[in-house]
């Protein structure tokens, strides 16, 4: 569990070093693919399956096929990717300094501090993110409320935005 | 832009400042950032042109980074601490990434150059409403938490009110120059907030009271450069001759409003034993000082040769209201007696 | 400090300096918004499970669907963008420097 833990927070990091070490935006949607997915193992690992589903689905489900419709929609002939001179450096930059953060705030790391540890987890039914997201909708109603008002107010903002631009490369038909 | 939707998207605006400012809670707090910075981007883009959209993107590209970095300074201080109230004391090295997220949002000077680009995008009402109300959140955040960084504001508040001055020098554009007296009064407010967050806010309203007065004086002429700004004598002449003593009040010349803070401040900072710092802002304001002279001498001072029909558009009736404009006028020149009044209100 | 706190504040930390320092594309850069976006989630979530706190859980749900919002509201600027500009090249935006 401790190298499984381990597995998942250095891919996290790692995921995030491609994706702000500049390559083309294809390459960097790759890295975010594998950053949630790792997000969503160590999710797992401290028992928050449901969260761990949820960040799953939208990231995977949702975000990115509207990422890589917009990879694909500002495409270039030439894309760089991590073996590009630049970007290496910029790879090797961010890993760099990761290590020395590393070095500079490793505690005492023991190793139950990788893992949690839960000593009710065999007599437990029901995960405590499942009822505290189950609470949204009961107590925390108007959270809900200004959530989906919210979702409405970006319809009509993504709408004004495209909305009467008859110029350039996509043009309303 | 349909009317409905505009409705929408101020009610957006509306809802986004209300819920920061009723917020003790950092996440909601972030959620009306949020809110405020997506209710505004259609209405930058209003007119669709390259210059609006380019605006519309800086702008959220730096709201959204300064937003993130708010909550993640936030969620540092619970992971640290284990609170999220806002009024609760907050650990250092969250405090100081909430600042300069803060201090992103609003524009504070290392982190003030999309401030002048973005307000360069947008139409006059739109830049009014961004140097306006889209400031109330932030600073509602920063009157409430409880900072201990005291070097950290004086460094963003010296910078900004020199980079104030400084960056307005050369423009000719008066949103440009608009924006960089916003920068150099936001570092009047930084200046004193740890020391009299009260007066920040005496501040804030004094500098919302002259900047919209300003915006609607510029909107009234329909000028956004010095060129057309030395027009305006045959517009609207009693605008004129008042609206040199309104940039003069921007400026802080005693007998005017725009005094009272700056002096307010400079009687606090020497209080504290702060009297270089003091000295410093006092000086970089002369900078600012000077293209507001600038200004009022293109406005009142220089009469441009002109036919008959360039010399009488004043007697055309205006199809603007113009009463806000003197309200705006009138308070933003004539609050400096009522100082007591104003010192003894806000400090309850 | 944890391994978990240190993995998801490294990760914002990435994503930051990689939206500031240097980006070609205006995708990358949202991309980079939405990596530290996720590591805010993972944030919230940790703490709410490391701390059994049943009723933080929904905090994460709310913040991801803010950050969808905002993930469309970039996305949408960038379709703008590339109308007005021809392009999605940060160098381009260049119009209002003077």
């Amino acid at each position: 569990m401790t190298y499984m833990m381990l597995l998942c927070l250095v891919g996290l990091v790692a995921g995030l070093i491609s994706v702000a070490s500049n390559p083309s935006p294809f390459f960097a949607a790759l890295g975010l693919v594998v950053a949630a997915g790792m997000g969503c193992g160590v999710l797992a690992g401290h028992g928050g399956s449901f969260l761990s589903l949820v960040l799953f689905l939208i990231y995977l489900g949702g975000m990115l096929v509207v990422f890589a419709y917009s990879a694909a929609l500002a495409a270039e002939p030439y894309p760089e990717g991590w073996g590009n001179r630049y970007v290496a450096v910029l790879v090797v930059a961010y890993v760099v300094s990761v290590g020395v953060a590393f070095w500079m705030f490793r505690g005492e790391w023991y190793e139950f501090s990788w893992v949690p540890v839960n000593e009710l987890s065999e007599f437990s039914v029901i995960w405590g993110d499942t009822g505290g997201v189950a609470l949204m909708y009961s107590s925390g109603s108007s959270m809900l409320v200004i959530s989906v008002w919210v979702l409405l107010l970006t319809l009509f903002v993504v709408l004004e935005l495209t909305r009467g631009l008859s110029r350039g490369a996509l043009r309303a038909v | 832009m349909n009317p409905y939707v505009l409705f929408f998207l101020l009610f957006g605006l509306g809802l986004g400042t209300t819920t920061t400012f009723a917020s003790s809670h950092w996440l909601l707090a972030w959620m009306g950032l949020e809110i405020n910075t997506l209710a505004i981007l259609p209405l930058m883009t209003q007119d669709h042109h390259p210059r609006a959209v380019e605006a519309a993107t800086k702008y959220f590209l730096t709201q959204a980074t300064a937003a993130a970095m708010i909550l993640f300074g936030s969620t540092t201080n619970a992971w640290l601490t284990g609170q999220w109230d806002i009024q609760q004391a907050i650990h250092p090295l969250p405090a100081t990434m909430v600042m300069l997220g803060l201090a992103l949002k609003i524009g504070l000077a290392p982190m003030h150059s999309w401030l002048p680009e973005v307000l360069q995008g947008l139409n006059l009402t739109t830049g009014l409403i961004l140097s306006t109300w889209q400031k109330l959140a932030p600073f509602a955040l920063l009157l409430q938490f409880q900072t201990t960084s005291t070097s950290l504001l004086i460094a963003l508040g010296l910078a900004s009110t020199l980079i104030g001055g400084w960056g307005g020098l050369n423009q000719t554009q008066l949103r440009k120059i608009l924006a960089y007296s916003s920068i150099a009064h936001l570092g009047w407010m930084a200046l004193i907030l740890p020391f009299f967050p009260s007066l920040t806010l005496l501040t804030l309203i004094m500098y919302l009271i002259m900047t919209l007065s300003m915006f609607l004086a510029f909107k009234l002429n329909k000028s956004t450069n010095i060129n057309t700004l030395a027009l305006s004598w045959a517009k609207t002449p009693a605008l004129t001759a008042l609206a040199p003593l309104m940039l003069l009040s921007l400026g802080g010349l005693p007998p005017l409003t725009g005094f009272m803070p700056k002096w307010l401040i400079l009687q606090e900072l020497t209080k504290q034993e702060l009297a270089p710092a003091a000295t410093m802002a006092a000086l970089t304001a002369l900078l600012s000082l000077y293209f507001y002279l600038r200004l009022s001498y293109a406005m009142t001072l220089t009469t441009s040769p002109n036919n008959t029909a360039g010399i009488t558009p004043w007697r055309l009736p205006s199809t603007q209201s113009t009463l806000p404009l003197a309200i705006a006028a009138t308070t933003s020149l004539l609050l400096l007696p009522l100082t007591p009044a104003m010192t003894a209100l806000l400090k309850l | 400090m944890t391994p978990a706190h240190f993995a998801f504040s490294s990760t914002f930390m990435l994503g930051l300096s990689g939206l500031a320092f240097y980006r070609t594309h205006l995708l990358s850069a949202l991309i980079c918004l939405e990596g530290m976006m996720l590591s805010l989630f993972i944030a919230l979530s940790l703490w709410a499970l490391q701390l059994d706190s049943t009723s933080f859980s929904a905090a994460p749900m709310l913040l991801l669907a803010f950050s969808a919002c905002e993930a469309s509201a970039g996305l949408a600027l960038l379709v703008a963008t590339a109308r007005t500009h021809g392009t999605d090249r940060l160098q381009s935006l260049n119009l209002l420097q003077c």
